[in-house]
């Protein structure tokens, strides 16, 4: 009995076995690994937009519309004819993203996806507060803030599904591109794209999470740890979102 | 309470409610400095824009993954475990965009 006394107060016996040496369970630090992979694998694919960009001229400033005018429905057609929708040339972000719901046909470059933004870095904050409501073991709070994430979760994919449809439906997709070289709606696609059914993804587990956290699972076990682990994956997704956000509508 | 485990974990700081809402304004400021510099800067073609906006995606990443991802309170060699390995990712963008250059020069419409 002393001897494992010892073993739990000394700083140099950490990795001699009977505890976690980095003071985590198995599966919190596998979901931080997993996540290191998952890194690699979308800045891969954000290397490889950059990569493609830089072979192309860089977009023209737009001194031709201005935010809040109106669009007429040949814009993208003045756009091809004003040289700033050509094939060498990669497009201006604003001039390809600048619609809302609802307020078609005026030109509000950036404000849908800033939009998207908000929604994703709130979503992540209730996550955050239901992972500290599972550290008190308040089951109230933890389902509320679960719930908010959850709904946050799902305006942010229907968000992409109306900007995907608005691009789709002016003929972008992975192998045209009215708006400039093929390669950007390609690159466009497939990176939101994955991103997104990260999204889709996490709001499945957050939906199981919520299911367990209501039938007490978590309770009876002792611990909401299950929380903060669907946590990590979602504050990941919202990282990631960062990155895509700078890159294809920044830069 | 049919089954209690044990878990080994770091500890929250007690102020932690207090530190996620500060992320998230600072977060949101960000946000909204990023916007504000992207029009500002709407006809600047430097590079140093770019580095602009790679930096203040590189803050808030610090800030999600130290107080959301709770890195900030782990110990020390599990930040380094996850964050050193991404120095590849470094070499990978220096490689694609030297060899990019070369492309661009090379390219044929």
């Amino acid at each position: 009995m002393s001897n494992t006394a010892t073993l739990s107060t000394d700083n140099k016996q950490s990795w001699g076995g009977g505890k976690s040496p980095l003071s985590i369970s198995y599966g919190k630090l596998m979901m931080w690994i997993f996540l290191l992979s998952d890194a690699f694998t979308f800045s891969s694919l954000l290397v490889a937009y950059g990569f493609v960009r830089f072979t192309f001229t860089t977009s023209l400033p737009n001194a031709i519309v201005k935010p809040f005018s109106h669009l007429s429905h040949t814009f993208t057609e003045e756009m091809q004819k004003a040289g700033m929708f050509v094939v060498e040339r990669w497009p201006s972000p604003e001039l390809v993203f600048n619609h809302f719901p609802f307020l078609h046909g005026i030109h509000l470059p950036l404000m849908f996806v800033s939009l998207m933004t908000f929604i994703l870095i709130f979503s992540s904050v209730t996550m955050v507060l239901a992972v500290e409501a599972g550290h008190r073991m308040a089951k109230k709070e933890v389902e509320k803030y679960m719930i908010w994430t959850i709904i946050g979760g799902a305006a942010f994919l229907g968000c992409q599904a109306w900007e995907w449809t608005n691009l789709i439906t002016e003929g972008a997709s992975l192998q045209n591109n009215p708006f400039g070289p093929t390669a950007f709606a390609a690159l466009f696609f497939i990176v939101t794209g994955f991103h997104g059914t990260h999204v889709l993804s996490g709001v499945i587990l957050n939906i199981i999470i919520y299911i367990n956290v209501v039938n007490d699972t978590y309770e009876k076990r002792g611990h909401y740890e299950m929380v903060e682990k669907v946590g990590l994956y979602w504050h990941f997704v919202d990282l990631v979102w960062v990155f895509v956000f700078t890159f294809f509508y920044l830069i | 309470m049919d089954h209690i485990e044990h878990l080994e974990h770091t500890e929250s700081p007690a102020n932690m409610k207090k530190q996620i809402w500060n992320t998230f304004y600072v977060l949101l400021v960000l946000t909204v400095v990023d916007i504000a510099f992207y029009f500002a800067l709407l006809s600047s073609h430097s590079i140093y824009k770019n580095i602009l906006f790679v930096f203040l995606g590189l803050v808030k990443a610090f800030y999600i993954v130290s107080v959301f991802m709770h890195m900030k309170f782990e110990r020390k060699f599990l930040a380094s475990i996850i964050i050193l390995p991404m120095l590849f990712i470094c070499f990978l963008i220096w490689l694609a965009l030297t060899e990019a250059g070369y492309t661009f020069d090379s390219r044929l419409f």
